[in-house]
Formats: C-alpha cells, structure tokens, sequence
C-alpha cells in the first residue's frame, strides 16, 4: 500500500500537471463551443510557440516572459487571419476539422524544417526548482502554469458573462439567426475569440517549453487527451476545461502512484466515460 | 432512378474480376503491395462513412475496430494456430461486438451525440490499446507472426494479400452502395439530418444505428484481421495511434463522406499522393503539399469533391429549376389560385355528436420533468373526423400533450389510446404506423434532401412501400401547392413553404389522427387564409386534426370542438362560442 | 540555427566527393578511383516521425562509410550508391519500400533500416526475395527467424539473460554493491524484456527489488513514477530507458529533491544525458564509444572525424560517433568485406560466407555461428564522465573506472 506520503505528493504532482493541461485545452474548448470551430491546428501552434520559446532563449537568451511578449500578438493575428479563411469560404464544423488538420500539418512541416526531427530542451535555471512543504515538493514550473491556467480562465469567464462582447459571442453560438436579428455583431466578436484562442495557445507552448522536451511528433501525442479535457469540461466554458484538466492531470497522477504506471491512461479514460454516461448534475 | 440500380453492382464486380488478373500480370510484386494499402485505405474509409457519414455519428475511434481485428486474427494466428484465413470472420465478429457493445451504451442516451459520442469512441480507443497492452495479449513484447504460415490464394505472399486486400474493398464498396440506395440508408441520412424528427417520422433510429456500427466495425475488423499478416509485427502503439482515426476521417471527408464512392476517391488520392512524394524521397515537403491540397479542396468544396462533381455532371444535364424569385411569387398566386377552384367545404362541417367514434383517447396523463409537473392528469377525447383546437396560456402544456401523444417523451402514468389500441409506451417511430402524425412549429425539414426526398421519406417510413412512395410524394406535393418545389432543398424554401412541407410529410402517410404545433405562427394574414383552407380540406379527407395555436382568429374559425388547458390539465371542453365567452377561460388568460 | 537539415533526398553517393576527399584526407598514395556502374545497396531509415532523432545518426554513418569507400577503391572497383528512403518510421511503409527497391529499382544488396519493428517488416521482405540483410539495432534476437538475416551489433543471442549479468557484475564491483534495486521501463518491446532479465536475474544475485514499473511508451508526465522511486529508496535505479526518457526521470527526481545513487538507463539518446547536470555518473549501454581502445580498431581513425563533421554540418547536437552511428557503419562495412572476400553480389555465397567467418570491426570481432545467427554477446556499460561517455565494463575495454559519488 502506498504511503501517504506518495499518494499525497502523486495527487499535488498531478492536480499542477492538470493546469497545463486546462491551459491547453482552454483555446480549443472556447473556439470550439462558441464558434462552433474544431482547431486542430492548436495543437500545432502551441507547440510552435514552444518552438519560439526555445529558440528566443538560445539565440538572444530571452526570457520565456519576454518571449511571450512577442508570441502573443503574433498568434492573435495568426488567430484573427485563420478566422477570416474560415468566414470567407463559409466552413462549417466538418470543414474546419479538415482544414485545420492542414494548417497543423503545414506547421508541423515548418517546425521540422527549421528545427529537424531531435528533440530539444529550453534550458532554464528553474527547470527543476521546487519549494518544499513538509515531506512534499512542489515544482515551480507547473505551479505557474496552473496559475497561469486559473487567472486567464477566471478572466475569460468574466469576460464572457459580464462583458457585452462576451455575452453576444454566447448568445451567438446559442442561436445565431436570433442574435443577429437583435443586432449582436457577430463578425467582430468572432475575430477577436479567434485571435484569442490562438493567443492561449501561444501561452500554452511557453510553458510546454519550459516543461516538457520538444519534438515535431508531440503535437499528435496531445490530442487524446486534451479533447477529453475539453468535452468534459463542456466546450465554450474556460472554467470547465481547467477543472476538467486538473481533474484528469489528478486521476493520472493517483493512478500512477498505486496502479503499474501503464495502466494510467485506462484509469482516466474509464473515469471519463462513466462520468459522460452518468451526467451528474453538478457537472 | 431504378433503372440504375443494377448498374453499379455490376461495374463494381467487373473491376473486381479485372482487377483479379493484376498478380499474374507478372509486375513487381512491389505493386501488389501498394495496390493493397490503396485498398485498405479505401475499405477502412468507406467503412467510417457508413455511421459517421451517412448517420452523423462522428467517430474518432475506428482504431479500435481495426486493432480489434489485428490483435485477434494475430493471437489466434499466432498463439493457438488457427489456419489464418480463418481468423478473418472471426476478427470481424470480434469487432463488430465491441461497435455494438459501445453502441448499446450510447445509442439510447440522446444526449450522447455529437462531440461527446466521438469523445466516447476516442475514450474506447485508448481504454481497449491499454487493456490489451497491460494483458497477454500484447503484455508489451509485441505479437510476432513470422512463424504463421500466410494465407495462400495465389502465388506470391504478396498476391495473396493483395486479393484479400480486393476482396475487402470491393465489399466494402458493394455495402456501402446498396446501404445508400435502401431504405436502411435513407433513414440512416434522415438520422443525420435531424434524429428526433427521423424518429417521430418512423425511422426505428436505435436498430439502424445498432446496425450501422455493426457493419461499420465489422468491416474495419476484418480489414484488420488481413492488415495482421502485412504488417506481421504487431505493437500497440502503432496499432492504436491517432494516425487511423484522423486519416480516415480525412478521407472520407475529402471526397464526400455522404456519398458511397466519396471515401474512396478521397482514401485513394490521398494515399497515392503520400506514397507517392514519400517513395521519391520527399517526404516532409510531401507532407506539406498534401496538407495544403486539403485546404483547399475543402474550402472550395465543403460538402466532398464526389458530390460536387456530380453536382456539376447533374447541373450540366438539367435544365436549370424554377427558383429565381419571379417564379416564387407567381407560384403563390397560383396556390390561391388552385385552392379557390376546389370546393372548400364550409366550417359548418359534422357537427359533434355522442354518436360520433372517439378517436383518439387521453386518459389521466401525468408527467414530470425532473420537479416540473408538466401534466398533472390530463384527460381528453378527440372524434373522429373533427377540428380539435386546443388553447391555453404558455407553460399549461400543450406542447408537452403534442409530444406526449406522438411519443417524444415517456409518461409518467395515464394512458393514450388511438383507435383502442394504446400508443403510449410504444416507441416514437411506431406511433406513425398506428395512423398519427404531427408537424413541428419551427419546419424540421431534413436539410440535406429536397421537398420531394423529405415527403418520400416520410412515406417510405410511414409504411408505404418503395414503389409508391414516389408518387404518393409527388401528390401530397402537389396537393399542398409545392409541387413546383419540389426538387428544390429547404435552405432555398421560404418560410411559409417550409411549412407547407411539414404539413406534406405529415399528410403523406394518410394519418387517422393529424396534430398541429402552431401552424400558423409566422404567417400573414393571407397566408393564413390560405392555410386555414388548407385544414379544411384536409379534414375533408377524413383526417381527424388536433392543433394548438395562439392565433384565435385561426382558432375560433378551424375549431369544430376547443378545448382549453392550464396547469397541466385540461379545463374544459365546448364549442368556440361558448368557449371563448366561459368567465374561467377568460380569467386564466386575462387574469380577474 | 537557419541551417536546414540536409533535406532527406535519396542519396547519389559518387566519385565526385571522393576526388574532394582523396585530397583533403591526405592520403599518400593514390588508388585508382572506383569506376564503372555503381554498385547500388538500398534500404530505409525513419527519417521522419518520432524515431526520426536517432535514425538521422545512422543516416549520417552509412553516408560517411560509402564517402570513405568511394574515396578509395570502391567496392570491386565500382562507385557505391546508397539508395536511401523515409519509412516515416512506419513497419508497413518499412514494407513496402523494401519490396519497391528490390523488386521494382532492383538494388544490387540491401542493409536493415532502424529499430525492431521496422526491420522485422523488412525482414520478411527480405526473405521472401532470398536478399541477405543485415541490421544493427534488432534488440529482441529470438524474433530473427529469417537466416540470412546477420546480426552486426553484438546483441548476441540471448541478450535478455545475458546482459542483466553484465550490468550486475558491474555495479557489485563497486566499493559499495547495491544491495536493493528498483526497476522501470518502458513498454517498449526490446527495453522491457531486458527489464524482465534484470529482475530475474537480480533476485537470483540475491537483491531485492521492492519496485518494478512499466511505463508506456510516449509517457510524458514522470511526476508519479519519481514519486515511487523517491519513496522506495533503493541502491540501484535501473530504466529501461529510451530516447529522452532518462532526461525526462531524473528532472521528476530533482523536482522532489531526490538523487539516485546508483542509475542506469538502457537505450538513452546520446547527448542529452550527458549535458544534464542531474545524470551524473549514470550508467547506460553501449558497443562502442570513440575512445580507446575501441578508437584505435579498424578504420576508426578515419571514420570519427569524418562523421563529426558531417554530424555538425546537419546540425545535430551530440557530433561524437556513437554506439548507434557505429551500428550502421558495421552493417556496411560486414556487408561490403563479404562483398569484397567473395567477390561476388550473389546474396547465397555472401550469407555463406558470413556464416563461416569472423570479422574484425570497430565493434571487436563478429562471428555469425550462434542462434539467431549471432556470436558471442559483447554488450557494454558505459557512464557519463565529465560531460563524455566512458566504458566502464568490462573491465578490459574500459577506458576509465567507474566513478561513485
């Protein structure tokens, strides 16, 4: 029987780790829920983001921070752009999956370009800090990250239910025919969602950068289970997809600690489909 | 189009004999072998397309169909020496429980659709590679086939395979044709376009979506079961990769994941597209340039690059529809036109008597929804052959009785009767066969097919064989003043011909018992002359009609009987005239 | 870092380079330059997808070994061309890319291309064809049923025994010998079964093993399993470890403050773990490290600063020959020695003539008379030593001793 001491460490590890992955999953849920959009591509660009992150550090030793200075605007506009494609030729849910499979793809290809097939590591002096409290350590990098996670959800969600913009983008996605016969400018809000989105995804890779090893082939290896973080936490709602992270990132973390490591990903996914079939109110 | 119908097989199974010959031909048996991923491709696409394609359900999980396939036709194989070609039935068998066992566990849940029922398929996915990779079936070593003899049909290891990989295309392509062109099919794209309507519309959703994932794993199950002995080194990883479901989903969408061939097309273009910059040595540019193809293949063609195409083949042939909007108007002056020349009987029709049968029986009906006490014990009788209108304030529950009666929702207790038989219980889909039939306020047209697809639909499941559901289609058309629409697709139909729509695919299957949600809403008061007229004659017919309706001017002039409801019950019965002036009714309206 | 990558076209290797080197090399006496139609030797690597890190070091050595070859007199006096194709490090591609090159291009020879699976794709590609292939890094011996298939990294034939013993013998020649050891591998079919023997053989020494953790391979959140191996404290860590997955544990370690005392990694990427501040003194496998005595065996001398400068101008990270890069060298040096003994391109006299013989190589002598068509296992542990990698054991190829903290 494990200790207390491992179950406790495994469950913190774990719940810090899930942060990232709400981070991840918050761009795609709100793209996807209110704009009725599937951005493959996400994926693609958060870990070209990373990519960026790691390279600004090599070449002019910036900080991960700064970097995010300059990623962000880019990919808003990134966002921005792709968004108009998509009003442009009038890309339904079906569509957008397609060719957002492209871009992620094109990316992919542009990644493996510049930077080859090896793996690369953004070295930082906190790489490995960690502050101790008791007998349990808590990582500096993925605490940020889940920091990071919970003050851009909070935001997001006050943004979408108090805001005009916010409220009209819902109302949107609820009914579009009814929100424009009362006037709710679709087109403008979307851009900005859009721009958003991409901007999420930016931040996202600044912190796969600082935490995890980088190859072209780990945008796929994402995808499982952020659209799992996403459809349970019900798309369209950014506190949802990092509740819905946390909670993977603890049930993994659990599992590992008492099961053989291997079996994890039965752990969280059975957890998944029951909670689905099951659909507790709270939910 | 029934002069058609042999056509296809027949050039499928021409290919499929020439194609035989292919091994002898003496080429490079490197040849076969691309030929065989060619066919695999096209097998597992096509096999995607036939529930998520054709019924809408979107699956991410066709990886755990075909690894099913593998793992089993390569454990038999290898660990209890099963002759191979043996293992293929099995494994398909094996795959087909598992799409079973997940449809069983979703099919019933209607809020399981959409992204969540592709969540469930992804979950599926993992869970089975886990377990597999966790047990002797795989325990992390791998299954290793080299000691298993190959199956020997011709030849060369690599003819053998290339038939098989023939056989499973062709069949795969024979069963995704003749689904298309049956009635199976046309509920499965009913299914699609609107699930709860195909339902109410008799379409039995839950069979046909039981066996649509059936076939769908079968299928990918078998072609696993040879994909085994190719690859002859089987781990999970490579098994269970997100690479299967992506790519197939890619190609059927690319050609058209509605149409039979478009998987196909798709699943063929693409593979020869990669294999061909990948075997010149261009890999990551290869890449590059499929990806930017795809781009721009879906955005220029959103719906598949096959059905396009025949859109363009079609467009070229036919003259061009009357849809330009001079026609449109003159069209609704012929319908007031036509309907004026028929003789309306006036509403002073069968007065009710005792004696009159009573049609349709509602007998204490309670239903709550989760607190709400939606009925509270609501009791009605309707007879035959009169206009039955019933009113009251918002939330009495009129809409709930609507859907109560044509079998949306179960109900709590009480009963509903029609013609003596009890239809409360029995599955929506077969409450159209015992003569009921309703329209929905806001049209539900089933968006991807045309006016006349939409009625014939609906006849078709409403119990009407195949050879006269075409005309019977193109007579309640016709009798509705939309036959001029007829091929014309419900985006391009305004309002008030979406509604006549409604009413043809309800009096298509000559229903005892016609309900009514609010058919007037939206309209003008021409167009609601005009509809009124319509009711009439309809009742003409011998139809018993119950409607709800807010319009009281409708109410009061349709209305043989009204009955009123508040709170979940029903309040009273009477003629309008007394009706309307009951100090009770006026009170719930109006309040003191 | 705006180098490209050399783009992974297929490879025309001719006499052209081999002017340019013949007078960069210095060489003092001048041979003939290999002439005539070339000899064509086809074969597969994972040039891209996830194995795509370590495949590129293999592409690297068999380039350098075919410019070295053009550079002197060839192979029977003709050019060699190394046709070279991406198998995106797919077993079906693997397939039926081997079966186009020897049925459609009709290379003369063919050499294995990277990892387990995808040679045994190629394997049986190769059998059905009667085409002698041989591979380097095939690390599950018992699945190569094929028997012209040869064997050029001494895995010898039972390394799931016999290897757990080497590593074993090494540790408890320390001053110190663990007397408990934690196992974690991943689920990657030739890292676990070698996990597998070390837990045999381990209790059979007489250690207790209070741990033992399969991982999946792909896993990217090492949080919980350094939690476990922190709580189980053992002597001796050994992961059955591939790629960056060391790297990947031991920064989990640091993050809870905990150590290793002793460690191991079985199949790590080379110049990660030597850079990490955190994988000091770890142990891992090996069959040849660019120092003596293994730097002064055949050819050598040549080869190392060749493939470092070729490893540089493609941008890769850790430029010293590794025991991987030598692997693919020795596939083509065995092949092209059979070639040149017989002096013939007939696959039947090659095979028999591997089969009869033993050959010396960078990698010691390799004979093909054992099951499976191996000789004698001769696999190594080496450590990380100063920022290099050090054979430690056996003690008569080491070139240092092993450091403790």
């Amino acid at each position: 029987m494990p200790s207390m001491t491992l179950l406790t460490q495994a469950l913190i590890s774990g719940l810090l780790a899930g942060g990232l992955y709400g981070l991840m999953g918050m761009g795609l849920s709100l793209s996807w829920g209110l704009l009725r959009l599937v951005n493959l591509s996400h994926f693609a660009l958060a870990v070209l983001g990373a990519y960026i992150t790691y390279q600004l550090g090599a070449d002019f030793n910036l900080a991960p921070g700064i970097s995010l200075v300059f990623i962000a605007p880019s990919f808003f506009l990134f966002g921005v752009g792709l968004h108009w494609v998509f009003k442009k030729f009038k890309v339904n849910e079906f569509g957008s999956l397609l060719v957002t499979f492209g871009v992620a793809v094109l990316l992919e290809t542009l990644i493996q370009w510049f930077w080859t097939a090896d793996f690369r590591r953004f070295e930082s002096p906190w790489g490995t800090v960690s502050y101790q409290v008791g007998p349990i350590y808590i990582p500096l990098l993925e605490t940020l990250a889940c920091l990071t996670a919970m003050v851009l959800s909070g935001l997001t969600w006050l943004w979408l239910n108090q805001t005009y913009i916010g409220k009209a983008l819902r109302a949107s996605a609820q009914d579009p025919e009814i929100a424009a016969a009362f006037g709710v400018n679709h087109a403008r809000q979307s851009y900005v969602l859009s721009g958003i989105c991409s901007a999420y995804a930016g931040v996202a890779g600044v912190f796969i950068a600082l935490i995890t090893t980088l190859s072209p082939s780990q945008i796929w290896s994402w995808l499982g289970v952020i659209f799992a973080v996403v459809i349970i936490g019900r798309l369209g709602n950014p506190l949802g997809a990092l509740i819905a992270g946390v909670a993977i990132g603890a049930c993994e973390g659990l599992a590992m600690a008492v099961f053989n490591p291997a079996w994890a990903p039965m752990v969280s996914f059975s957890l998944l489909i029951i909670v689905l079939i099951w659909q507790p109110k709270w939910l | 189009m029934t002069q058609h119908r042999f056509q296809v097989p027949v050039v499928l199974a021409v290919i499929s004999i020439g194609m035989a010959f292919f091994p002898f031909l003496g080429l490079p048996a490197f040849y076969d072998s691309f030929l065989y991923i060619v066919f695999y491709w096209v097998s597992l696409a096509t096999s995607w397309t036939l529930l998520s394609g054709f019924a809408g359900y979107f699956s991410l999980g066709h990886a755990a169909y075909l690894g099913a396939g593998m793992y089993t036709s390569a454990t038999l194989a290898a660990k209890f020496g099963w002759p191979y070609l043996a293992t293929i039935p099995v494994a398909a068998l094996v795959a087909a429980s598992l799409g079973c066992g997940v449809g069983a566990l979703v099919f019933r849940l209607p809020r399981l659709r959409g992204e969540l029922f592709a969540l469930m398929t992804l979950a599926v996915t993992f869970i089975l590679a886990t377990v597999i990779l966790n047990t002797p079936i795989d325990g992390g070593s791998g299954v290793f086939l080299s000691a298993v003899p190959p199956p020997q049909i011709v030849e060369s290891q690599s003819g053998s395979i290339y038939m098989l990989g023939l056989f499973m295309c062709m069949g795969s392509l024979t069963i995704a044709w003749w689904v298309s062109k049956s009635k199976f099919g046309k509920g499965l794209f009913a299914i699609h376009d609107d699930e709860d309507v195909a339902e109410a519309k008799g379409v039995p959703t839950y069979r046909y979506k039981m066996l649509a994932i059936a076939l769908s794993s079968g299928i990918a199950g078998a072609v696993g079961g040879v994909h085994a002995i190719y690859v002859g080194f089987l781990t999970v990883a490579e098994t269970f990769g997100i690479a299967v479901p992506l790519s197939v989903i890619l190609m059927s969408v690319l050609g058209g994941a509605r149409h039979w061939l478009g998987p196909a097309f798709g699943a063929t273009l693409i593979t020869v597209a990669l294999f061909g910059l990948a075997s010149s040595g261009q890999t990551i540019l290869g890449r590059a340039v499929v990806a930017a193809f795809l781009i721009i293949a879906v955005l220029w063609l959103p719906e598949g690059i096959v059905p396009a195409f025949l859109q363009k083949l079609k467009r070229r042939q036919t003259s061009p529809d009357t849809s330009t909007e001079g026609a449109r108007s003159v069209h609704g002056d012929d319908l007031t036109h036509q309907m004026k020349d028929m003789v309306i009987p006036e509403k002073g029709m069968p007065k009710v008597t005792q004696e009159q049968k009573v049609i349709l029986e509602i007998h204490d009906v309670h239903k709550l929804f989760g607190g709400v006490h939606a009925l509270a014990g609501a009791t009605l009788q309707v007879y035959e052959g009169e206009i039955l209108g019933l009113i009251g304030p918002n939330g009495c529950g009129k809409t709930t009785l609507m859907n109560m009666i044509s079998g949306h929702f179960a109900l709590n207790s009480g009963s509903i009767t029609l013609d003596g038989v009890l239809i409360s219980g029995l599955p929506a889909h077969e409450t159209v066969q015992r003569g009921l039939a309703r329209t929905y306020q806001i049209p539900r047209p089933f968006a991807h097919m045309t006016a006349l697809e939409n009625v014939e639909l609906c006849a078709l499941f409403g119990g009407i064989n195949a050879r006269e559901a075409n005309d019977k289609a193109n007579y309640w058309l016709e009798f509705c003043g939309l036959q001029e629409r007829a091929h014309v697709l419900p985006i391009d139909l305004n309002l008030r011909e979406r509604k006549v729509l409604e009413l043809a695919r309800a009096l298509v299957t000559q229903p005892r018992v016609l309900l009514l949600d609010e058919v007037m809403s939206g309209l003008n008061p021409t167009e609601v002359d005009t509809a009124i007229r319509l009711v009439r004659q309809i009742r003409a017919q011998g139809t018993t009609i119950v409607f709800v309706e807010h319009l009281m001017r409708a109410v009061v002039q349709l209305s043989d009987r009204i009955a009123v409801m508040n709170e979940g019950k029903v309040l009273m019965t009477g003629l309008p005239e007394q009706v309307m002036h009951d100090p009770q009714v006026k009170t719930i309206y109006f309040g003191q | 870092m705006s180098q490209k990558l050399i783009s992974s076209n297929r490879r025309v290797v001719m006499n052209t380079i081999a002017g340019g080197l013949l007078i960069s090399t210095g060489m003092g006496s001048l041979h003939a330059a290999p002439s005539g139609k070339p000899i064509r030797i086809g074969g597969t690597l994972s040039l891209t997808g996830p194995l795509a890190q370590t495949a590129l070091l293999h592409k690297i050595a068999g380039e350098t070994f075919v410019d070295i070859l053009n550079s002197g007199p060839g192979l029977l006096g003709r050019p060699v061309e190394w046709v070279l194709l991406d198998d995106q490090s797919k077993p079906e591609v693997t397939r039926s890319l081997y079966e186009k090159l020897i049925t459609v291009d009709k290379v003369d020879l063919i050499v294995g291309p990277y990892a387990t699976n995808s040679i045994l794709a190629a394997m049986g590609v190769a059998q059905r064809y009667g085409k002698v292939i041989i591979q380097s890094s095939m690390g599950i011996p018992k699945l190569a049923t094929y028997d012209m298939q040869f064997p050029a990294s001494p895995f010898g034939p039972n390394p799931g025994v016999d290897y757990p013993g080497v590593i074993l013998d090494c540790v408890a020649s320390l001053p110190q010998p663990p007397k408990s050891m934690a196992v974690v591998t991943s689920k990657f079919p030739s890292a676990q079964f070698i996990a597998e023997g070390m837990r045999e053989v381990g209790k059979q020494r007489g250690l207790s093993v209070p741990l033992y953790l399969e991982y999946e391979f792909g896993t990217r959140d090492f949080a919980s399993i350094a939690a476990r191996i922190k709580d189980a404290n053992v002597d001796f860590l050994w992961v059955g470890a591939l790629g960056l997955e060391g790297n990947q544990l031991l920064e989990a370690l640091k993050k809870l403050n905990y150590s290793p005392k002793i460690h191991y990694y079985l199949y790590p990427a080379p110049g990660p773990l030597l850079a990490s501040p955190e994988a000091k003194n770890a142990l891992a496998q090996t069959f040849f490290e660019d120092h003596p005595p293994f730097s002064t065996r055949i050819g050598v001398e040549k080869l190392s600063p060749m493939y470092r400068a070729r490893a540089v101008k493609a941008g890769v990270p850790y430029t010293n020959l590794d025991s991987q890069a030598a692997g693919t060298y020795n596939v083509f040096y065995l092949l092209t020695k059979a070639v040149e003994a017989t002096k013939s391109l007939d696959d039947k006299v090659l095979a028999a003539w591997l089969k009869k013989n033993t050959v010396e190589t960078l990698m010691g002598p390799i004979s093909f008379n054992g099951p499976f068509n191996h000789g004698p296992a001769r696999m190594l542990v080496k450590q990380v030593q100063n920022g290099k990698w050090v054979v430690v054991w056996p003690k008569d190829v080491a070139g240092g001793a092993i450091l403790t903290q």
